[in-house]
């Protein structure tokens, strides 16, 4: 009884350390509990609050692009994109996901290693361009997909019915190097790539904002946070008000297709272009929003090279567009006066034959560029070159756009070439060239090459009294206030340039359309147009055709080039084409339907060889 | 005479009324929480068969309390007679589930009968309680004192150990643990040996977050076990070997422990190491209690529970959504209520005069208390995470039952205590 008894008061003991501890413990946890939620919730309480309310970017919706008459060229479409965050998702859910997205198991796999390989925690665009019956469908089963977010993004559409491809340009994702430069741009962003929207890329892209939303731990967003009110709402991009005429355009772009080669049309009073096509051209439409990779591909590696901006960046000789040129500086150089004459013989004779394209007898400045003479010019260049020399020359005629770039707001535009003395050098080997290099470049041949851009910015000079004027495409910014920021090309007086030598030469580029070679496709009825053609002689195929007029001729408001490759002379390729833009934009109208069927029939042989 | 009195009063007055008042109140605010994680806004992004957890919970709640009134009218001898016989079934079942139990989450330690699946260690708990209680108070000559009875006692109880962890359920084995020292120092071991014997999970546990807090635990160890015991070699072993123990788990954490244990521990001691891995657990918790504040954020109001942010929210994590929703003021309420319940159970078993129903009911006590001191710690980042269920509270059929079955014990125990009366 006794030991029982003694065992039982130690176990009574026994128990009520038991109890100590017991009271011990939860009391330690209790004190836990109080030092996490009373004196650490500053701490946590935040954690909980960054936890819950997730900061989101929204990209501005990126500024319109408008014709010169306020005509939407460019706006934004939405596009539905799915994200996928590798960390959250569960790969079990990939053929849930495939079936969903009505695509194969494959595929959906592969998009997620891709975006594995990016980041396992940050979320990354799995799928873009959506159809939205899909992506409506991701959306009603988001729950059983944890890891997979959406978003409604924007491409860009061309609702105008033109493609000036090269002049608009395109939008492709920011590169590695981009995105790390500019705190602008996420990845993932587009970004211009090419024409306008390269270049005026800041304008375009307005300003991101930062919304809060309430998101679970999938990221998925649940409502908006505070009623919005710490969201910075995005600041939509700035339109660009083009100098495009839209009719006119889409007539270039009609009167183009099926050829190669460029016309730009420009004001040559201040340097805007009205139309400026590049053909064959691409449908950027297909390159807008998420990349065709099999078109890019085929565009990349057409031999007709689409890509290239024919308009701004060809090298091709001038050919006898040159002329007017020639003549202003022969002028200018005191070497010639409206009243001398030369003899044509069918070809000037120095050293040996430059042929000439027939026998002109005796001919005057104004009767030389309105039929094109070459003895008249080879004799002139000739003199230039005994007596000023080439250097001068350059100098000259680089000032009028020749040789250089003439900074329109568009890339790629290529320089084209004017040599002196040291290019010469460079071009054909030093001293391994000489007189009659020289003598050919003045009808525009040998080592002399233009674009349309150039063509036309020079011979503006002609048409607007001796200035050159900087060729442009925007000539107004609108910001999203309705502020409006005027934009002008600079217009700079040529000074070698004199008014009275102007005027020969203007009467030979009316006459070469009223008698000469224009005056077959190139003379509208009612509009006094002044042109001049020109074939540029190309060793690898047909001839390219030139033309270059502008009309009215006492008040000229609109110059056009046009050059079509292998399409022979330029009097039946690029005249009719030019002519029937100057009619159209100066009339409204075109009254000759049957040259237009005729020149949307015209297909240059780049094969047949004239000569 | 006192026999008399007893008979005499009605079974409403002996009944302990108080600690089936604490079992309610946990059970309603454990069914609170459990609504609120899964039919709560966040219902929305849970799969369907989450969502029928409440009333799945609900039935057995249901089913318990006919468990809880049935158990009444068992005589005690009962359990006593049959201890032996209820272990050797459970473990038979624990073991058969190693081979042809179900898998849930890693470990194979369901059973499924009639597509309701039942967690085979859960009874295991109370039969091992049992069987041990039995074997201690068999004999007279058996003690803890003698070295052959307790390497019995605790081969009863290690058996299961290794049995669920061949299922694979560390968590649910580590429960077992703590009955070694508690039955054994009810049995009669000395205050100072059975200080050594949870001696090696006090340094343990320090030596995980600081080597020289392992080190001076040791030191202070010795120095109670000398006050205890008054041996000097026995102090000096102590510190000997809690040294070692240091050293051991030292090299434990960095040579031994598989990767992602390694990372476990890891993101006990510093969760934001890894916040997106192994930390996310620690932090979104400790996140989700914390933001509670004082007065939470109202019922189905917390943003970590209602957005998901919880992993497990309606079983290992549960604590986190009282927490949150209810504050301090609904989370102290919980541990004050499980502190009154355990010392209440206490204080029945002291008042008892059988030692089997005492032992059985501290060894109760002690597996739903080690449940607690996991679940609510693993909660609270004062140690690693380790899933176990929170008693009464989280979702789990199998473990509600077992756990209300346990306390129905204790109840039965004290309400028929007369049974076991050494003169009837």
């Amino acid at each position: 009884m006794l030991s029982i008894d003694k065992d039982n008061r130690r176990l009574k003991g026994s128990l009520r350390v038991l109890q100590l501890i017991v009271a011990l413990l939860l009391v330690i946890y209790l004190g836990r509990l109080v030092q996490l939620q009373v004196l650490e919730y500053d701490t946590y309480n935040p954690i909980s609050q960054r936890n819950s309310v997730r900061q989101e970017t929204v990209n501005p919706s990126r500024g319109l692009i408008l014709d010169r008459n306020g005509t939407i060229l460019v706006e934004n479409a939405p596009v539905y994109s799915i994200y996928v965050t590798p960390s959250l998702f569960d790969t079990s859910k990939i053929s849930l996901l495939a079936t969903l997205m009505e695509l194969p198991d494959s595929l959906v796999d592969s998009r997620l290693q891709g975006a594995i390989k990016y980041s396992r925690h940050r979320s990354s665009r799995m799928f873009s361009e959506v159809e939205f019956d899909i992506f409506s469908r991701i959306e009603e089963n988001i729950w059983r997909l944890p890891g997979i977010t959406h978003q409604i993004e924007s491409k860009r559409v061309y609702p105008a019915g033109i493609n000036a491809s090269h002049t608009l340009g395109y939008l492709r994702e920011v590169t590695e190097n981009e995105f790390r430069e500019s705190t602008n741009y996420r990845l993932g962003d587009k970004s211009g790539r090419n024409g306008l929207e390269l270049v005026y890329e800041s304008a375009l892209r307005g300003e991101t904002g930062r919304i809060f939303k309430r998101v679970n731990a999938y990221g998925q967003g649940i409502s908006s946070f505070n009623n919005g009110e710490l969201d910075i709402h995005p600041t939509k991009g700035h339109n660009l008000h083009t100098t495009i005429d839209l009719e006119l355009q889409r007539l270039a772009e009609k009167l183009m297709a099926n050829k190669a080669g460029g016309l730009v049309a420009m004001n040559p009073n201040n340097g805007e272009i009205l139309a400026i096509v590049s053909s064959p051209d691409y449908d950027i439409s297909r390159l807008s929003g998420r990349l065709d990779q099999d078109y890019w591909a085929e565009v990349n590696t057409d031999s007709l090279r689409p890509l290239f901006n024919r308009a701004i960046s060809t090298r091709e000789p001038p050919g006898s567009t040159f002329k007017p040129l020639m003549g202003l500086v022969g002028l200018r150089l005191g070497l010639i006066t409206p009243e001398t004459r030369v003899n044509c013989n069918g070809g000037y004779y120095r050293g040996r034959l430059y042929r000439c394209t027939a026998i002109h007898g005796n001919q005057t400045l104004e009767q030389a560029v309105m039929n094109s003479c070459n003895t008249f010019f080879y004799s002139l260049m000739n003199r230039i070159v005994q007596e000023v020399g080439i250097n001068d020359w350059h100098a000259m005629l680089q000032r009028m756009g020749y040789g250089r770039v003439n900074h329109i707001d568009i890339p790629s535009e290529g320089p084209g070439i004017l040599p002196d003395s040291t290019q010469m050098d460079r071009l054909l080997g030093a001293r391994r060239w000489g007189l009659g290099d020289q003598i050919n470049l003045g009808i525009g041949q040998g080592v002399v090459s233009a674009s349309p851009l150039q063509v036309a910015v020079s011979i503006a000079h002609i048409a607007n009294g001796g200035y050159w004027v900087q060729p442009h495409l925007v000539k107004a910014i609108e910001h999203e206030d309705g502020d409006i920021e005027q934009i002008t090309g600079d217009k700079v007086r040529i000074e070698w340039i004199r008014d009275r030598d102007l005027e020969p030469i203007r009467r030979g580029m009316r006459r070469a359309v009223l008698e000469g070679s224009g005056r077959f496709y190139a003379n509208p009825e009612n509009v006094p147009t002044a042109g001049k053609t020109g074939t540029a002689q190309n060793p690898r195929g047909r001839d390219h055709g030139w033309f270059v007029g502008y009309a009215p001729f006492d008040n000229p408001e609109i110059i056009v080039a046009v050059i079509i490759e292998n399409g022979g002379f330029g009097s039946v390729s690029a005249a009719p084409i030019a002519s029937l833009i100057i009619e159209q934009y100066v009339t409204g109208d075109v009254k000759r339907p049957d040259l237009i069927d005729r020149m949307l029939n015209f297909v240059p042989r780049s094969s047949d060889v004239v000569r | 005479m006192n026999q008399i009195d007893r008979n005499n009063t009605s079974w409403v007055r002996r009944f302990d009324w108080l600690t089936i008042l604490f079992w309610a109140i946990l059970t309603l605010i454990g069914l609170t929480a459990i609504y609120s994680a899964t039919l709560g806004p966040v219902s929305e992004f849970l799969p369907q068969h989450i969502q029928q957890n409440f009333s799945k919970q609900f039935m057995f709640v249901g089913l318990s309390v006919v468990c809880v009134i049935f158990i009444q009218f068992i005589s005690p001898r009962a359990f006593q007679q049959l201890a032996y016989l209820i272990y050797a079934l459970c473990l038979a079942l624990v073991i058969s589930t190693i081979f042809f139990g179900v898998e849930v989450n890693g470990a194979k330690s369901w059973f499924e009968i009639g597509g309701i699946r039942f967690q085979t260690g859960e009874p295991m708990k109370m039969a091992t309680v049992l069987a041990v209680a039995a074997y201690l108070t068999s004999r007279r000559d058996i003690s803890a004192v003698k070295l052959r009875s307790a390497i019995v006692a605790v081969l009863i109880i290690l058996v299961p150990i290794i049995a669920i962890v061949a299922q694979n359920d560390t968590g649910s084995a580590l429960v077992f643990l703590p009955l070694i020292p508690i039955m054994l120092f009810l049995s009669g071991l000395p205050h100072g040996i059975s200080v050594l014997m949870i001696s090696p999970a006090i340094i343990g546990y320090l030596t995980l977050i600081d080597w020289r807090l392992g080190l001076a635990s040791a030191v202070i160890v010795a120095v109670v076990v000398y006050m205890l015991e008054k041996k000097i070699w026995l102090s000096v072993g102590t510190i000997v070997a809690g040294s070692l123990l240091v050293l051991a788990i030292d090299i434990a954490l960095h040579e031994v422990l598989q990767p992602h244990q390694q990372l476990r521990i890891q993101a006990f001691i510093n969760p934001f190491v890894d916040p997106q891995g192994a930390g996310w657990n620690v932090i979104q918790a400790q996140t989700a209690i914390s933001s509670g504040g004082v007065f939470g954020k109202g019922f189905l109001q917390g943003t970590q529970t209602q957005l998901r942010f919880l992993p497990e929210q309606w079983t290992d994590f549960i604590f986190c959504v009282i927490a949150e929703e209810f504050g301090l003021v609904g989370a102290g309420f919980v541990i004050i209520i499980l502190m009154f319940m355990f010392l209440r159970l206490l204080n029945l078993a002291i008042g008892l005069k059988d030692p089997f129903s005492q032992m059985v009911i501290v060894g109760i006590v002690g597996i739903l208390f080690t449940h607690v001191l996991i679940n609510l710690g693993s909660s609270m980042g004062i140690i690693p995470v380790i899933g176990v269920p929170l008693p009464f509270m989280s979702y789990g059929g199998s473990s509600f039952l077992i756990n209300s079955i346990m306390l129905a014990t204790c109840l039965n125990l004290y309400l028929r205590q007369k049974d076991m009366s050494h003169f009837s």
